[in-house]
């Protein structure tokens, strides 16, 4: 029968956060040994994680900003929900295969436009004028009057991005093509710039072909400048790297 | 920092239940499954319980360790985010709902810490205060039924603890800071660290998961 008292002594510090890069060497040469069945392996670990976390309980409860919750949903892409809706569980009429077919077609037609359509600036605004990446991904109710869009391009190091708008109202679309990933662990975000002062905004992640389109309920009036930076996922609240990408709106 | 290594992701492909079930589930946490569950449906209301609830623990954990109140919101803010952006990460097979909420808090502040020069060089300089065992940690903030026990018996389990296997476990937990920073911290061995971290742990476990080993 192995021996776990090495492991769980490893297991125990990884779950404080105190483990010595050293050890964390160890327990992954531990886990490797006890192999991906250690059933007890397993539990030691859910358990002692599920202990770790309960200690933060020990201490009293500190106020937090009554804003707090209102920010965080703001920061959400899309105001229906969170991004992983499309895990929830489809109702039966979405999971018939005509639906899924036409969904399916849609997705394909609306990546191949994005490709097409946002090699240049002046080709994304034909792409909005014509309508159909409004009407594939926003549905009739945009707020965006496309006749009035104001589309600019980003300088960007890697592939192309381009955002849309239409002055003083509300909504913006962010397309991208080209994009490479932000790495693991990461995300492209958004920010809006006023004078010296960023506001974030959405948090993307370009699809596999490196496409990008996103519609952002934001208003663009005061903005000077829109960047796109690579922040940790979650998305930071201030840049934490240099832009990528940068569009002047002055 | 905390590794993911490939004994996580070993574990993550497997769907067999983790633990044995020895303790009738808590009405709390099945609440809390409940709210997980309403917010991948995109469920507004469900976040906000979800935050109300846990935000006030999770805003104190991120403050004892990083110092600093807007660092602290800043790790809140992402971590709901992230919640709110993916609340199908959560796998009820693995823990409950608040281990983890409070266990990204926990990852994330760590990492600032050790990221941070300035804050490493604060948590070289001063061990963090103990924590007040005696203090009453309902009387700050409102909270939801169910919490305010729950501080208790952790604060019970710590308070049970040998004295310098509860210090091991705060500075690591609380501070931010590894064994060997401690044992060199204490003039402990780190040796002696490690086993009183152990110690601690598998007493904590008994306490809290209810299983002698």
């Amino acid at each position: 029968m192995i021996d776990h008292d090495r492991i769980e002594e490893l297991i125990a510090a990884r779950a404080l956060g105190g483990i010595d890069p050293e050890d964390a060497r160890a327990l992954e040469r531990e886990s490797a040994e006890h192999g991906p069945d250690c059933i007890d392996c397993r539990r030691l670990m859910d358990e002692y994680d599920e202990i770790a976390g309960r200690l933060a309980f020990a201490l009293a409860p500190a106020p937090v900003r009554a804003e707090m919750e209102d920010e965080i949903l703001r920061r959400t892409l899309v105001d229906d929900g969170p991004a992983a809706t499309s895990a929830a569980p489809p109702s039966e009429q979405s999971r018939s295969p005509a639906a899924l077919d036409e969904r399916r077609a849609a997705r394909s037609a609306r990546r191949a436009g994005v490709a097409r359509g946002v090699a240049a600036v002046a080709a994304a605004f034909v792409l909005f004028a014509g309508g159909w990446v409004i009407g594939a991904n926003l549905g009739e109710d945009t707020p965006l009057d496309l006749s009035a869009a104001r589309v600019v391009s980003f300088d960007s190091q890697e592939g192309e991005l381009a955002v849309a708008f239409e002055p003083g109202e509300p909504g913006v679309l962010i397309l991208g093509t080209g994009l490479p990933s932000p790495g693991p662990g990461k995300v492209y975000e958004v920010w809006m710039i006023e004078g010296d002062t960023p506001t974030p905004g959405p948090c993307l992640r370009p699809g596999p072909d490196g496409s990008i389109v996103e519609l952002v309920d934001a208003e663009l009036g005061t903005t000077d400048t829109m960047a796109v930076t690579v922040e940790p996922e979650g998305c930071s609240l201030a840049p934490t790297s240099e832009p990528i990408a940068v569009a002047d709106l002055a | 920092m905390m590794t993911d290594g490939p004994l996580v992701t070993q574990r993550r492909a497997r769907s067999e239940p983790a633990r044995e079930a020895t303790v009738p589930p808590d009405p709390a946490e099945l609440r809390d499954a409940d709210l997980v569950r309403a917010m991948r449906r995109g469920d507004k209301d469900a976040f906000r319980g979800l935050f109300r609830r846990y935000a006030p623990t999770a805003q104190a954990l991120a403050q004892r360790i990083v110092r600093q109140q807007f660092l602290a919101e800043e790790i809140v803010q992402e971590v709901f985010l992230a919640v709110w952006r993916n609340p199908t990460a959560h796998d009820p097979d693995r823990g409950s709902v608040k281990s983890w909420l409070m266990g990204m808090i926990h990852h994330r502040s760590v990492d600032v810490v050790r990221r941070e020069e300035a804050q490493r060089r604060r948590a070289a300089e001063a061990i963090p205060d103990a924590i007040d065992l005696d203090d009453d940690p309902g009387v700050t903030v409102p909270e939801e039924i169910g919490l305010p026990e729950e501080r208790k018996v952790v604060r019970s389990a710590l308070a049970e603890l040998p004295t310098e296997q509860r210090q091991i476990l705060e500075l690591m937990y609380f501070g931010g800071m590894s064994q060997s920073q401690i044992s060199e911290r204490l003039s402990v061995p780190l040796g002696t660290v490690k086993s009183r971290t152990l110690l601690g742990m598998r007493r904590m476990r008994t306490t809290l998961v209810g299983m002698e080993r």
